[in-house]
């Protein structure tokens, strides 16, 4: 099973299995394998927000001004 | 010695006499605007600055306009930065004006209504410019001073609520004469820079002249040239800036702005733990069906077995009552031939039957007897069909066998 490469994906792959978890034409044996790929994304999703660290970065405007323009 | 001097040595000895005069060097002269215009081709602006007495001429070079972050207008109250001297050519005193702005309460409002109307004339307070922001960013760029209030409530707020994102802060100066170009600058390198996907300009509370600055055009422009959508949150909830209303979304404060920026962790931990329970019900429910399907399945299966059975006996017991039904009759037919059989047999041999014909039987002592037992003496009584005779034997003979009837 791959590992979602970040939160947003997780989630919106979080709501793909659900639809075809509630679609009834989704074979069971398939519905199984989903259930156990959503496990996986919901313990994935909920570890990265907990884990989430705020990153700062500064930017020194005034060379990037002078580097990327002419005023 | 010549007793007079040319117009030019006088206007320079009176320059030279002012240059004496260290407070006209540098002052702030407060007045009303007058006679303004922008000369066409220079850009130089040339005005008047008046009070209820006096007049002065006025002159801002084109060089310095490029820092008002207001436009100016006839009747508006400034205070003018500068120095005044003689401009030599006419003679005339003249206050260079270095920097302007805006005083007092109808002044200022006078030039933010003059701006608003002009940026508003262009559109860019339109609300299809408004752009809406990034769901969920993945870095915020912030415009703002690096020791303001300002900047550590945004990282307290995104700390707790999204520290998925990341902050690229561009830190500016926010007061002072360089802080419009600081501000200018700080947007334009965050909307250059790849990683910000939203800016967000905003400094703390403070008095409305600190505020002021957020009121420039330039700086309204650099906002609206943003390719990224720009938020704004200068002061708080009453103060409403120039750039509040340029930029996409405007915040009451920047704890505010810094929540309206990101997504709420809780609120996604919430919406994830209702995605399992839907999850978790689904794939039961589904279980549940399709162990119920299977059960109707067995079940019809062994009703089908017991149906069958059951025919498959009723047959057998039909069959058997068939069987045991014609053996019966078979019986009882047999029987009945057999009887009718031994009927005819019997009503053959009745003899009494044979005494209709004229025989007769012979009975001793109430017995019938064959004739060779009866002996000479014995009394016998003779039965016929319609009569019967008692007869004394008077003797016995024996009938040789094959010798013929009598």
């Amino acid at each position: 099973m791959k590992q979602p490469k970040s939160f947003e994906e997780g989630m919106q792959r979080l709501q793909e299995v659900l639809s075809a978890l509630q679609d009834e034409t989704t074979p069971l044996a398939q519905s199984v394998k989903l259930y156990a790929e959503a496990a996986n994304l919901i313990a994935y999703c909920k570890k990265t927000l907990d884990d989430a660290q705020l990153r700062i970065e500064e930017i020194d405007a005034e060379l990037a001004q002078k580097t990327g323009e002419n005023v | 010695m010549a007793d007079f001097i040319n117009v030019t040595t006088l206007n320079r000895l009176a320059k030279n006499v002012l240059a004496q005069c260290e407070p006209l060097s540098n002052i702030v002269v407060c007045g009303e605007i007058s006679g303004f215009t922008r000369h066409y081709k220079s850009g130089h602006l040339y005005f008047n600055l008046k009070d209820e007495a006096s007049s002065v001429k006025s002159v801002m070079f084109r060089g310095q306009t490029r820092l008002l972050n207001f436009e100016p207008q006839n009747g508006m109250q400034v205070l003018a930065y500068g120095h005044a001297t003689i401009y030599e050519r006419d003679g005339a005193f003249q206050l260079y004006v270095d920097y302007m702005r805006p005083f007092g309460a109808g002044a200022a409002q006078m030039a933010f209504d003059a701006l608003y109307k002009k940026l508003e004339g262009e559109g860019l307070f339109a609300q299809e410019r408004k752009r809406p922001l990034p769901s969920m960013p993945h870095c915020i760029g912030v415009v703002t001073s690096k020791t303001g209030a300002a900047w550590q409530d945004v990282q307290n707020v995104i700390g707790r609520r999204w520290p998925l994102v990341r902050l690229l802060l561009a830190p500016v100066t926010v007061q002072g004469l360089e802080a419009e170009q600081s501000i200018i600058s700080g947007i334009r390198a965050l909307d250059r820079d790849e990683r910000p996907d939203v800016i967000l300009v905003t400094r703390g509370g403070g008095s409305k002249e600190d505020l002021w600055i957020f009121n420039s055009e330039r700086i309204a422009r650099a906002a609206a040239a943003c390719r990224k959508p720009v938020v704004s949150a200068v002061g708080h909830e009453i103060d409403t800036t120039i750039l509040d209303y340029v930029a996409d979304l405007r915040a009451p404060t920047p704890s505010a702005a810094a929540e309206l920026c990101v997504p709420d962790r809780a609120e996604f931990l919430q919406k994830i733990s209702v995605l399992q329970e839907n999850i978790q019900n689904n794939i039961q429910n589904r279980m549940q069906i399709c162990y119920n399907k299977f059960m109707m399945v067995g079940v019809r299966q062994s009703m089908l077995q017991v149906q069958q059975g059951l025919v498959r006996r009723r047959q057998a017991l039909g069959q058997a009552i068939q069987n045991m039904e014609g053996a019966q009759s078979q019986k009882v037919s047999q029987a009945e031939r057999s009887l009718q059989a031994a009927a005819a047999l019997a009503h053959s041999l009745n003899p009494y039957a044979v005494l209709a014909r004229g025989y007769a039987i012979a009975s001793r002592e109430g017995e019938v007897r064959a004739v060779e037992e009866l002996n000479p003496g014995d009394r016998i009584t003779l039965y016929g069909a319609r009569a019967e005779a008692d007869c004394t034997v008077r003797s016995v003979r024996k009938i040789m066998q094959g010798s013929g009837n009598p």
